[in-house]
């Protein structure tokens, strides 16, 4: 699946191309909020009054990229929880008022596929449209649900918007935190993988890609995907070795490791085990730059992208890599749900 | 219980703004006979559902019959008499 066009807004300045410039956002807080453009110019007043937060990411990333390439043949979102604000608005509304008259605007808004309906709405487009909401996978189902697509379409051309989008809400921040996945304690993204302590920092975004099985013109490409539920720590280096094996990889074919190393002390070794076994690799950390989030290999992937494009290289530790072609991707959520993308220029 | 005119205008202001997420405006911003839908505030069909809803749940007043609604909810001015004459709360 070749890779024409992306965007992001996330809590760097993705959305005005800055951070692949070298603007770099500290960030020392618990939450890392995203960093939202003004979307009046994009969005029609009376649909963006009504809009929660992760729709309202997700639209201003989706109208950009549609603008530029218009009528995709599908539309294909992954979220762990879509707009959960509205959601629980919604259903605590049914227990405040006896589940009587509701009103409708948190209703539309509250359903995990709100955006990928409201972008087909907003772009005219009655092509195939998909929401899963594989918890910690999503993105990663999605991205499996478009390369399905285009085997079965093969080899007629076909573009598909591809996407992910999750938002920072009291409920999902206050059950997480009661789960120890934050931290209790302030410290800034850029010492967060030596906090040595528990948990790490929430964050938000949206992130989409215009993905074609043409590859002209095409920026980079993802290359093939694997995922497990299942993993023991003993298990995670041959877990890496086998799917480099079945691409035809050594480590050494690796021009750079994005890792989603987030500062849990409790779960980072298994980046630290990923890490040893590519000796001498360039790699760069993408949850400093973004926080924790289910559909945050969205992000990882952008940003392969972009370092595979020669931008934001400034991200590259352990060396620099002049010319990197071959990214791969690896990220877990509670050292439970395991995922590895190859992303080739 | 607001049963003033000006406060109930003033309150039920503030209810709409907030029903329908007109976040940028305050309650000076909307003019007593200022027409809701089809005018300047460009409130829609979804809208009118809200103001049903809002009806309701902040003064015990259920809108059943379409082309009622229709004439109370016309602007502001409209909406209070009705409130003022049927309320329930």
């Amino acid at each position: 699946m070749y890779i024409k066009d992306l965007y992001a807004i996330s809590p760097q300045k993705t959305h005005d191309l800055s951070f692949e410039q070298g603007d770099w956002q500290v960030l020392n807080q618990y939450a890392y909020t995203a960093i939202e453009p003004s979307y009046q110019d994009l969005i029609p007043n009376a649909q963006l009054r009504r809009m929660g937060k992760a729709v309202r990411m997700g639209i201003g990333v989706s109208l950009p990229l549609l603008a530029r390439n218009p009528k995709p043949d599908g539309i294909i979102f992954g979220t762990a929880n879509g707009g959960l604000e509205d959601c629980i608005k919604f259903l605590n509304q049914i227990v405040e008022y006896n589940e009587g008259t509701l009103t409708p605007t948190n209703f539309v808004q509250s359903t995990p596929n709100a955006l990928a309906g409201q972008v087909a709405l907003l772009s005219e487009n009655q092509g195939y449209n998909m929401t899963h909401v594989n918890g910690s996978l999503a993105f990663e189902s999605a991205l499996l649900d478009a390369a399905l697509y285009f085997d079965e379409h093969s080899p007629t051309e076909k573009s598909i918007l591809l996407g992910a989008v999750e938002e920072i809400s009291d409920y999902n921040y206050n059950i997480d935190y009661l789960g120890n996945r934050f931290k209790e304690e302030l410290v800034p993204n850029n010492d967060l993988l030596n906090s040595r302590t528990n948990g790490s920092y929430c964050g938000e975004g949206s992130t989409q890609f215009i993905l074609s099985n043409n590859p002209e013109n095409s920026l980079a490409r993802f290359s093939a995907l694997k995922q497990s539920s299942t993993l023991s720590e003993e298990e995670i280096t041959d877990f890496v070795q086998s799917f480099l094996a079945e691409q035809n990889l050594s480590p050494a074919g690796i021009d750079c490791l994005l890792l989603g190393k987030n500062g849990d002390v409790s779960t980072d070794l298994w980046y630290d085990k990923v890490q040893n076994s590519f000796p001498g690799t360039p790699v760069a950390f993408f949850k400093k730059a973004v926080g924790e989030y289910r559909t945050v290999s969205a992000f990882a992937s952008y940003l392969a992208v972009r370092l595979l494009n020669r931008q934001a290289g400034y991200l590259i530790e352990n060396g620099a890599t002049e010319n990197p072609r071959t990214i791969l991707i690896y990220n877990h959520f509670d050292a439970v749900r395991h995922s590895l993308i190859l992303i080739q220029k | 219980m607001t049963t003033n005119r000006e406060e109930l205008i003033t309150e039920f202001k503030e209810h709409l703004i907030k029903y329908l997420n007109l976040l940028d405006l305050t309650p000076s911003d909307i003019k007593n006979d200022e027409v809701l839908f089809g005018g300047e505030l460009g409130l829609d069909s979804i809208d009118s559902v809200e103001l049903i809803v809002l009806l309701d749940r902040e003064y015990g007043i259920r809108i059943k019959n379409p082309t009622e609604g229709r004439q109370i909810l016309v602007d502001v001015n409209t909406i209070t008499d009705y409130i003022i004459a049927n309320r329930t709360k």
